[in-house]
């Protein structure tokens, strides 16, 4: 067992296939991660913080166009990138055929709901008649 | 279920070292933020659909216990981060790969992981007691 001593590596990712390109998309969208998801936490859990977070604060934010179409992004690729991680995870532990096709559509179903909303969310923009919000 | 008790008991026993330890490190950093993303884009989608309910989900994430969390999640971001470019850029380009590069490798993303976070667990940590001990509001 301990003789297999690699000194070089091939990588060949099945590439016309579904799961290769799932393969590489899932290097891609965790490249483009590093400065969406990063910069997102910096600004908004570092520097600007959970008690200075409220409705007027994400109005402000999504007021710019650049913001809205950069959290657009980070939601399609982020949200992608965790479902289907989720899914490379439980499938190395389920075998089994069908329960794993259960899963599979589950996850994708969750994925679409989810990303949806989230989506919905960010082209509506803070609703109207938010209580003591001041319009815009 | 034995599977899950063979995943706990097989973690344990299995000595796979530094690329084992990335591999488990990858795995619970990726769950935990996807746990907290889901959640996240759930709650912030109540801007649109029930803003007056926002206000109700800003007050959970302002709980003390909430904000030590928020420190942890920004940890496994960074190192998901990191070691997931170390993946990246070892499947993209196989030529970069030496096997003695492998296991310097995981201590790289770990270091840079603390170089990162630090920084930020202390401005975090510091609006974590400020609010929490403080009154700062």
């Amino acid at each position: 067992m301990t003789t297999l001593n690699p000194t070089s590596r091939v990588v060949s990712p099945p590439p016309r296939s579904l799961d290769g390109r799932i393969w590489l998309l899932m290097r891609y969208s965790g490249i483009a991660l590093i400065p969406l998801a990063w910069i997102h936490v910096l600004i908004q859990d570092v520097l600007v913080g959970v008690h200075r977070i409220d409705l007027d604060y994400v109005a402000l934010r999504w007021a710019t166009l650049g913001w809205r179409v950069y959290d657009m992004a980070l939601l399609g690729f982020a949200f992608a990138h965790g479902m289907n991680g989720l899914r490379q995870v439980l499938e190395d532990y389920i075998t089994r055929d069908r329960p794993r096709r259960l899963v599979r559509w589950g996850l994708f179903a969750a994925w679409l709901v989810i990303t949806a909303i989230g989506a919905a969310a960010i082209v509506g923009g803070v609703g109207r008649g938010a209580g003591e919000v001041g319009g815009s | 279920m034995s599977p899950l008790r063979t995943v706990i008991t097989g973690s344990v026993r299995y000595r796979g070292r530094e690329g084992q330890l990335a591999f488990i490190l990858h795995r619970l950093s990726g769950l935990g933020t996807l746990l907290f993303l889901a959640l996240h884009i759930l709650d912030t989608s109540t801007v649109y659909f029930f803003p007056a309910l926002y206000k109700e989900a800003l007050a959970l994430y302002r709980h003390p216990l909430f904000m030590l969390g928020e420190i942890f999640l920004v940890a496994a971001v960074i190192y998901h981060g990191t070691n997931g470019l170390r993946i990246a850029l070892f499947d993209l380009f196989p030529r970069l790969w030496r096997a003695e590069r492998e296991k310097p490798s995981v201590y790289t993303t770990l270091a840079v992981t603390v170089v990162l976070w630090l920084p930020a667990a202390f401005i975090m940590g510091r609006s974590l007691i400020g609010h929490t001990f403080l009154g700062w509001e």
